[in-house]
């Protein structure tokens, strides 16, 4: 029987390569390559945040529309550029205060300050123990709540500030001893705050 | 043998697909306000197979928390209607001018169907940050994850082994080409926190690095599906040397350029050991020269992102200078980069850049469609205009 241009056999070689390019998706396992000498890693910081808030594209747009903050610099204190989400950076002996905004109420106030208790490996607390590592606090005539969590090696002292659908946070981190020692300069930072208030 | 052709080439089998198409697509819609618009892609059209289950969220769940529906996934269903199509145009079409609209039409389709999987397959999509006045040679894919063991001894270049991490979670030891090194990945975690380990409490299996200098551990956290979070994948892995056992390492795509290399001794070679985004290298280097972000006079919102930038080749011939904003991307060396978004105060600018070798093909596919279509409905029009010339009656009944 002569089939050689027979529908079936096209169909079958169809299948055929079909199955072919499905079994050819298999890579391999190690990707080796060269590229142009890359500059050393850059210096660690003095502080290292095990687990920041990572900047997301989106956010940018964002902070942008957040405004920039008035506040004056302790004395003895280091002022750092400032860059993405982070509106300020200031520098006290080997502790470092953040100031950043993020849009919405960044799963609330608990969650927050659970996660700054992570970082400084203290366990999350509930609810109904707020009150004994918070208080509250007055920051460009809106109320906040001020947070002092002391760490075994690390503490964090700072504040959150609930202001029109957006939340910043204002966070001094770094050695207890450190933290302990400023905690005059960062009330009276953010006593100077003053942020942009287009909503009154 | 017959049979099966027949089957494959019914116009029944294609009203079944087409049902099933559209269920698939009603019931990714429906999960997608669960998982996310990639992951359901994942879930329901990159596959063959998918079980669509009662959702938590809903009402009566504690009633109906059992219901499940199976049903076949994008690739079976795509891969059974070119099939199909296929098969029909073997055995039941004949080529003739009278109907070459109709072939023109599925040929039509046919491309589409075969650029959808290219896509699927081939197309890759990342981001690359830029500062002004700084170059940039690589982009990074912010949902995938590599593991990587760079060794920066040699004067002019780096040399990079990259594992991706699905190869990673597989936990089976994996030989690192021109080294007697091979990385076991020991726990894998697609999301999770890096914790410091308290007095007394349960230790990290890592013993070298970071994680033995902090003192942290791995906590497990549930996937985020979300569009715009990032998930923390960390791992802890062992490598050995030549049978060896050299230590084992805690890697996280958290512990970012901002903290000290972790680093792999074996003999006199040594090597960086980090999990990091997915990187994508090029020939050349792209630099901003300038960002601009302009916004309506006495207000906070803009009207234009804009970055003008120069692309420095290794091949000074292919070097070129553009403007990117918004609807006018850069096409270059078969990768597209649009303006997808800034940072640093306005001072760097984030692309998007695709790589999408088949983005030709849905255009070619629907002109070739369009085309069947004038063809196929002109026709008819001509056969109609010229029978009624013929019989007026015969027309106006």
């Amino acid at each position: 029987m002569h089939m050689s241009h027979s529908p079936h056999r096209i169909f079958l070689g169809l299948c055929f390569v079909a199955l072919l390019a499905l079994t050819a998706c298999d890579q391999a396992a190690v990707n080796s390559y060269t590229i142009p000498k890359e500059p050393a890693m850059a210096q660690s910081k003095p502080v290292v945040e095990p687990n920041p808030m990572r900047p997301l594209p989106g956010m940018a747009e964002q902070a942008a529309a957040a405004g920039e903050l008035q506040y004056t610099v302790p004395a003895g204190w280091r002022q750092l550029p400032t860059s993405g989400i982070r509106k300020a950076t200031l520098q006290v002996e080997d502790a470092e205060l953040s100031v950043l905004v993020f849009p919405g109420d960044v799963g609330g106030e608990l969650a927050n300050i659970n996660r700054w208790r992570e970082q400084i490996g203290l366990a999350a607390v509930e609810e109904s123990g707020l009150s004994t590592i918070s208080r509250e606090l007055t920051i460009s005539q809106h109320p906040a709540r001020y947070v002092d969590l002391i760490g075994p090696e690390k503490s964090i002292k700072g504040a959150i500030l609930p202001f029109h659908g957006r939340t910043w946070f204002f966070k001094l981190i770094g050695p207890s001893d450190s933290v302990q020692a400023n905690e005059a300069g960062l009330l009276e930072f953010l006593d100077s705050v003053q942020l942009p208030d287009s909503a009154h | 043998m017959r049979s099966l052709i027949k089957f494959f080439s019914s116009l029944k089998l294609t009203v079944w697909l087409l049902t099933a198409s559209m269920l698939l697509v009603f019931f990714g819609t429906l999960d997608q306000v669960h998982f996310g618009i990639w992951q359901t892609q994942k879930l329901y059209f990159e596959s063959f197979f998918v079980i669509w289950s009662y959702p938590e969220q809903w009402g009566f769940y504690e009633q109906l928390f059992w219901l499940r529906l199976p049903l076949p996934g994008g690739y079976l269903l795509g891969g059974l209607l070119l099939i199909n199509l296929v098969a029909a145009h073997l055995t039941r079409f004949q080529l003739s001018f009278k109907k070459c609209g109709l072939f023109l039409i599925h040929f039509g389709l046919i491309l589409l169907i075969v650029s959808e999987l290219l896509t699927d397959l081939l197309a890759h999509e990342s981001q690359m940050a830029v500062s002004e006045g700084q170059r940039s040679n690589y982009s990074e894919n912010f949902r995938d994850n590599e593991l990587v063991l760079i060794n920066r001894q040699a004067d002019t270049q780096d040399t990079v082994h990259a594992i991706s991490s699905e190869a990673l979670s597989i936990q089976e030891a994996i030989a690192i080409p021109e080294t007697e090194l091979t990385i076991r990945c020991l726990q894998y975690f697609p999301n999770s926190s890096l914790i410091q380990t308290k007095e007394g409490g349960s230790a990290s299996p890592a013993d070298k690095g970071l994680a033995a200098k902090m003192r942290v551990h791995i906590q497990p956290k549930a996937i985020s599906y979300s569009d715009d979070e990032v998930n923390t994948v960390s791992a802890y892995v062992e490598v050995a040397a030549a049978g060896t056992i050299l230590g084992t390492w805690l890697v996280s795509n958290v512990i970012g350029d901002r903290f000290p290399p972790q680093l792999v001794n074996w003999q006199d070679q040594e090597w960086e050991l980090a999990l990091r985004f997915q990187r994508s290298y090029y020939p050349f280097e792209f630099e901003l020269i300038d960002f601009k972000h302009d916004k309506y006079p006495g207000t906070e919102i803009p009207f234009n992102f804009s970055s003008e930038v120069q692309v420095h080749h290794q091949k000074p011939n292919l070097n070129q200078r553009a403007l990117i904003y918004m609807n006018h991307p850069l096409r270059y060396a078969g990768l597209t980069f649009y303006q997808a978004s800034f940072a640093d105060e306005d001072t760097t600018s984030i692309f998007q850049v695709v790589r999408n070798p088949g983005w030709l093909l849905p255009y070619i596919s629907v002109l070739l469609m369009g085309l069947g279509m004038c063809l196929q409905f002109g026709l008819h029009f001509y056969k109609f205009l010229r029978k009624r010339r013929g019989n007026p009656s015969a027309a106006q009944a």
